[in-house]
């Protein structure tokens, strides 16, 4: 690891140790002062701004660098946008366009798109944390040509029937404010890095889930005994960290370099081996847990519903196990081949 | 809080031109020779002329000293040359154990004169090694080895029996697990030590044993008051232990663990390419990415071992992550076929798929069982 990125890495852990807890994620109100603490230090350290180009004033880090810093958010259940912020700065960064010192959120599943001189209108659909940013960024496509436009929050916010963790808003809007409105490159997929952005928060959120179990069986006593001492109980727990394992392995794929963000194939390894890492994480998770899994109060639900939510956003594991398996045939390649390449 | 790190390790223009010149080698040996790939191929599939052609390609004892006859290349270097064999089903049971563990351990413990008299031999494939660790009562549970060593005037005398030794029929030798010193309760893994026993001194009897596909590539070799020279120890005399975990880590990393039986898998999609359905398909593109993460995590421990990090606890990841992959790949293979009856596929691939189902249920218990492996990691997370 680069030493900047250890560095930054120190940062975000002092910031997000010090305000994130659980009663921040079942009281997650934009007025509350836990939240405008945790939102000012994490503005005012930069951290949101990690992958804008430096002549645009930003860190000029990688998106394999920030890697451990998505893992770090997820790992600490961090309950706001801030890590969409980050991506959304990349994108406006890609574009020569200056970030924001706002909470933007994003989404690329839009419909009914209407521009009018600087004005927006159209529905856009499940905008993580939409009730906690200023800013929304979208990529949308208007007679044929695809957008990356980036305009201020208004209108309705219809908070979707969502029983997973983070909240997830559907918008009616009619003329917003737009504030950068650029045609989108073709290299750039937005889709594909929302999709890597989520393997890598799966993986970040099974490692707490872990750590979780493995706190929680060293001192709940059952027969006179830790749970941690029944062999069936290290047996989940082992399985549990086989899959983390594994998930935090197939992330390599996305290491090598910025444009592996875009791929296809790097894309869906991590996906799909993380989506199926985290349906046995969930179930093996509650059940060392008990009841106190189960209950609101207790934080394991949270991270469990968010993995819920996670590997069924953009296609499930097994729609990506479709999409990899044709690529592959499609290739003409042996199987040893297209692995190595 | 990362329990277990598997470093991301890029592959670079050496290693993969290292790859194609494998390939081209395996392509024309196997051609000259008449060789056929086999599955399993490391455990069944031994031939000493291969072994040797492999060594006179500089491509055994890889990471060993040039001054012992070793080629001072990279672990990594030796990770894609055993990928390469492995993917072919090349003939490598009989050098195997030699080169992947037992040369590293005379490297690591081994005097002056057992490097200088062993390793040239290993590097050229000419000198086969055999595991000495379980016994009769002794599988799992190995710090319960009755194995002896008595100190003599001279050196030492062995009794005792090993079991499951692969290959020991055609090796020639074994560094074998012994006591020392009497089992002591309070302290098990305590008083054991690792020795280097020709196989063929008087005393030593190996006696095949037939598995359940009628092949007899494992034994029991047992010694019968064998008479050992001082310097057959390897190692500190009662250091056995801790010498043995190193050995093993050595033993359950590789790519044998998830590659045995990628033969099947490769001669399934040649013959079926164009006749998959969409469910083999899809099941098709979840065994992709599950090979390739196990190749991600294996690839990274050749790198740790390289840079002489004990990723014992990573190993046992890989073994018992490879298990699984391979015991799903029988039922995956059922899954890309669900639209082929079985009656259509051609003799050699039944072939396979037969070998591959009567021969998976020994991955999960060979190399240490699933059980132990578990183990290992609920350990190192300190349930245990």
């Amino acid at each position: 690891m680069k030493d900047e990125v250890k560095i930054i890495l120190d940062i975000c852990d002092k910031i997000l140790l010090k305000n994130v807890d659980h009663h921040l994620r079942l009281n997650l109100e934009p007025n509350s002062t836990q939240f405008k603490t945790l939102k000012n230090e994490i503005i005012s350290s930069e951290l949101t701004k990690l992958l804008v180009k430096e002549d645009l004033g930003g860190a000029g880090m990688t998106l394999t660098d920030i890697i451990p810093i998505v893992q770090l958010s997820a790992q600490y259940g961090t309950p706001i946008p801030f890590i969409e912020t980050i991506i959304s700065n990349f994108l406006l960064s890609e574009l020569n366009i200056k970030a924001e010192n706002d909470f933007i959120t994003l989404t690329n599943k839009t419909e009914n798109i209407l521009i009018k001189k600087d004005k927006i209108s159209g529905i856009f659909k499940s905008i993580p944390y939409l009730n906690l940013a200023e800013k929304i960024l979208v990529e949308t496509e208007i007679k044929n040509q695809k957008y990356i436009i980036l305009f201020k929050k208004g209108g309705k916010l219809k908070l979707q029937k969502n029983f997973l963790s983070e909240p997830k808003f559907d918008l009616d809007a009619s003329e917003l404010e737009i504030i950068s409105m650029m045609e989108k490159p073709e290299q750039m997929d937005v889709q594909n890095l929302l999709i890597n952005v989520r393997s890598i928060q799966s993986f970040g959120a099974m490692e707490k889930i872990l750590k979780l179990c493995i706190e929680y069986c060293s001192q709940r006593k059952q027969f006179g005994r830790t749970l941690s001492k029944f062999q069936m109980i290290q047996n989940h727990i082992s399985e549990i960290a086989l899959e983390v394992a594994a998930s935090g392995a197939s992330l390599s794929t996305l290491k090598n370099n910025n444009i592996n963000f875009y791929n296809l194939k790097s894309t869906a390894i991590p996906k799909i081996r993380t989506g199926i890492a985290s349906g046995k994480v969930v179930a093996l998770s509650h059940q060392v847990h008990g009841a106190m899994g189960f209950t609101k109060e207790y934080e394991l639900s949270y991270f469990t519903k968010a993995l819920n939510s996670w590997r069924n956003e953009f296609g499930n594991e097994i729609y990506w196990q479709n999409i990899l398996g044709k690529l592959f045939l499609n290739q003409n390649k042996n199987l040893w081949e297209f692995l190595n390449h | 809080m990362t329990y277990f790190n598997f470093p991301h390790i890029e592959e670079d223009e050496n290693l993969k031109n290292l790859r194609n010149d494998v390939k081209s080698f395996l392509k024309t040996t196997f051609n000259s020779n008449n060789i056929k790939p086999q599955a399993d191929a490391w455990m069944y599939s031994a031939n000493p002329e291969f072994s040797k052609k492999l060594g006179e390609k500089g491509w055994l004892g890889m990471s060993f000293p040039k001054k012992y006859g070793g080629r001072e290349k990279t672990m990594l270097e030796r990770y894609v040359i055993t990928e390469e064999l492995l993917v072919a089903g090349a003939p490598v049971a009989a050098h195997w154990i030699a080169d992947r563990q037992s040369g590293s351990q005379i490297i690591r413990y081994g005097t002056e004169e057992q490097k200088k008299e062993i390793i040239p031999k290993i590097s050229s494939g000419e000198c086969f090694f055999a595991i000495g660790m379980s016994e009769p009562d002794s599988g799992s549970d190995l710090a319960s080895v009755k194995t002896f060593a008595k100190k003599t005037a001279d050196g030492w005398e062995l009794t005792g029996r090993k079991i499951w030794s692969t290959g020991a029929h055609l090796s020639h030798y074994m560094i074998v697990l012994a006591r020392t010193e009497k089992l002591d309760e309070k302290n098990r893994h305590s008083g054991l030590s690792q020795f280097l026993v020709n196989l063929k001194l008087p005393g030593v009897e190996i006696n095949p044993i037939e598995d359940m596909t009628h092949q007899k590539h494992f034994n029991e070799t047992v010694f019968n008051n064998v008479k050992l020279n001082k310097d057959a120890l390897l190692g500190e005399e009662g250091m056995g232990w801790q010498q043995v975990v190193g050995e093993l880590a050595l033993e359950r990393s590789g790519p044998e663990r998830f590659l045995s039986h990628y033969i099947l898998l490769d001669n399934f999609i040649s013959e079926f390419r164009y006749k998959m359905s969409e469910m083999g398909i899809t099941s098709l593109g979840k065994i992709i990415s599950e090979l390739q993460t196990l190749r991600m995590m294996s690839f990274s421990i050749a790198w740790m071992i390289q840079e002489k990090k004990s990723p014992d606890v990573q190993a046992a990841f890989v073994k018992e992550a490879g298990n699984v992959f391979e015991k799903k790949l029988i039922e995956t293979i059922r899954e890309m076929s669900n639209l082929i009856p079985f009656e259509e596929w051609s003799s050699s691939l039944k072939s396979l798929f037969q070998d591959a189902t009567l021969r998976i249920p020994a991955n999960s218990l060979r190399g240490g069982t699933s059980e132990i492996m578990r183990g290992i990691i609920s350990k190192q997370l300190g349930l245990r």
